[in-house]
């Protein structure tokens, strides 16, 4: 599984070029923050302080998709290698939902309810 | 391998510096962290699906803990799932680096077992509310 040879890339555009793939992937990850906006902007309804602490996350998540999107610059000024992609990013990512998840579970079991918060 | 030395091997450092094997394809490293990001989503909409029935919906009659028993597990498998999507992502790339098959997923799994029991508590938990 080593990175394909453009001689023998054939009509492929994907096999020619991981740029649709990492364009899926930037994607991706900014489809992780809006999730995390939703997520705080819900919990916004029921407990001030959390929902703003989980929207701050947002931008936070969609930060750290810049390697995906290509703005970090490699060792020799070009795209960075895959072995500069840390996983100190998606290790952050855990950590803020398991986070979330345990703060949203405390809000669950002592916050008081609000019924139709939402209409 | 004890339990303590499997999740320090978990640990960002650990994987940063585990060079063994050689760098796979892009596509594929991108392919396992799209994959990674998309059970992260899944764990948010678990937790805030827990969080929406617990605190949004209104109380079942005659059951007082119905909205906690359906809303707190999904909370609890977010966080777990969390943590399993980040142990696949590592499991995962080390094989792609050494060249070795894929290793099995329990993920869909637990998943699919969880969602299957909150479903039977919400079916209980309805049908006791509708009966008093």
């Amino acid at each position: 599984m080593t990175a394909p040879d453009p001689d023998e890339a054939g009509d492929d555009p994907e096999y020619r070029d991981s740029g649709l793939a990492r364009e899926r992937t930037s994607l991706s990850w900014t489809r992780t923050a809006i999730a995390f906006a939703a997520l705080g902007g819900t919990v916004l309804k029921v407990n001030l302080a959390t929902g703003l602490i989980i929207l701050v996350i947002a931008p936070v998540i969609w930060q750290l998709g810049r390697v995906s999107r290509g703005a970090l610059p490699g060792a020799d000024g070009g795209p960075p290698a895959m072995s500069e992609v840390s996983a100190t990013r998606l290790f952050i990512i855990t950590v803020s939902i398991v986070g979330v998840a345990l703060l949203c579970l405390v809000i669950a079991i002592l916050g008081r309810s609000a019924p139709g918060a939402l209409r | 391998m004890s339990w303590s030395s499997r999740l320090a091997a978990l640990l960002p450092g650990r994987v940063e510096r585990d060079t063994g094997g050689t760098e796979p394809d892009p596509r594929f490293t991108f392919a396992n962290e799209r994959t990674f990001l998309a059970w992260s989503r899944t764990a948010l909409a678990l937790v805030v699906a827990g969080l929406g029935i617990v605190q949004l919906l209104p109380p079942f009659p005659g059951v007082p803990a119905g909205r906690h028993l359906l809303g707190v597990p999904l909370i609890a498998l977010g966080a777990v799932l969390a943590v399993a999507a980040y142990t696949e992502w590592v499991r995962n790339q080390r094989a792609l680096r050494r060249g070795e098959p894929m290793p099995l997923s329990v993920m869909p799994w637990i998943l699919a077992a969880t969602i299957t029991g909150i479903a039977i508590i919400a079916a209980v938990v309805l049908l006791l509310s509708a009966l008093r």
